[in-house]
């Protein structure tokens, strides 16, 4: 049973079983590993900020660094017009980046493999983003649908499809992040269970294996938070300047 | 202030040795991986969205499979249309880092 790789992406009930009403509330091992990743991100920023030197210590470097770091992100794709949203942005970042981190200790869970949980993620940009672009333009953010220079003929065809393309966002958005987190974790523990069943003879191989794939792992995590940031900023973006 | 005087002294020598070397990119294969893994789900997403809305429409009109396969279709163009676009912005963006 240990040895089946989808295992590890099992959801079970911590505690004491909450229903309120038909919803199923009960406190599971996701929610406890989503906890855990937001209270190591408030601790790391909170130790970070708090001696304020000009010659920074090593952890105050890197919680200034994370914040450079989405701030220029920010400014490069969205422009300054998106600086109100830095706040969630970062929050965003933040909190998938430690998901991934958490995810790659042994023994924990992944909460970002599972596409509820960045399904969500994504639909809360998208349907953020698109009432930002109706709050802003009001019914004119409704020609993101209408490209110029179209013949008439061919109009109904392109905004069904330009429909079909806005739509399409935050299933990419949430699939990517989904699909890479769980391929990953899967492949490490075929590795990890090709090496208990070969032995002490051929589990060398693999052993190697798994450990270059732990690093790329590592890439990986980041850079999926990564894409999920700059991509929340590039719809941004196309919410409030409104061309192509 | 000898400690700043210090770190001062430790920054100039810093930024001559960068000017020096100039410190390739180490980050372009990290962001190409991240651009390829982008542009592969782009495709794949707005055909699973076109057929199923498609398949909803299909649904509700009772004109089972005509609808799902126009959807279909639309959604590969679809498709197609975000690939080419987010490469072109890849494009716009390398060559704005050139200059």
């Amino acid at each position: 049973m240990s040895l089946n790789p989808m295992h590890q992406f099992e959801v079970y009930r911590l505690g004491p079983e909450i229903n309120l009403g038909s919803i199923n509330l009960s406190f599971t091992n996701a929610s406890l590993f989503m906890t855990i990743s937001a209270s190591v991100i408030l601790f790391f920023l909170f130790i970070g900020t708090k001696k304020k030197s000009l010659i920074p210590s090593k952890i105050q470097l890197v919680s200034e660094m994370s914040y450079s770091f989405v701030a220029k992100m920010i400014n490069d794709t969205a422009g300054s017009s998106a600086k109100p949203f830095f706040p969630f942005i970062f929050t965003l970042f933040m909190f998938v980046l430690f998901c991934n981190m958490v995810g790659m200790l042994p023994y924990s869970f992944t909460v970002t493999s599972h596409i509820i949980v960045t399904f969500v993620l994504a639909s809360i940009v998208f349907v953020g983003v698109t009432i930002i672009g109706f709050i802003k333009h009001g019914l004119k953010y409704l020609e993101l649908f209408v490209p110029k220079g179209v013949p008439v003929i061919l109009l109904p065809l392109i905004v069904i499809i330009e429909i079909i393309s806005y739509l399409s966002r935050p299933v990419s958005l949430s699939v990517r992040l989904f699909a890479n987190m769980m391929a990953g974790h899967t492949m490490l523990k075929v590795f990890g269970g090709f090496v208990i069943s070969l032995g002490l003879l051929g589990g060398w191989l693999p052993l190697g294996f798994s450990v270059a794939l732990t690093g790329l792992e590592i890439l990986v995590a980041f850079l999926q938070a990564y894409v999920f940031a700059i991509l929340t900023c590039i719809y941004l973006n196309d919410a409030l300047n409104l061309h192509h | 202030m000898k400690n700043l005087n210090e770190i001062s002294t430790r920054l100039e020598i810093a930024k001559k040795k960068i000017k020096k070397n100039q410190i390739k990119d180490n980050g372009t294969n990290a962001a190409s991986l991240g651009k390829a893994l982008k542009i592969s789900t782009e495709l794949v997403a707005s055909v699973v969205v076109g057929s199923t809305i498609g398949f909803l429409l299909d649904n509700w009109f009772d004109t089972k499979p005509l609808l799902t396969i126009c959807f279909f279709i639309l959604g590969v163009v679809a498709g197609i249309l975000n690939v080419i676009r987010s490469a072109k912005k890849m494009h716009k963006i390398n060559k704005y880092r050139k200059r």
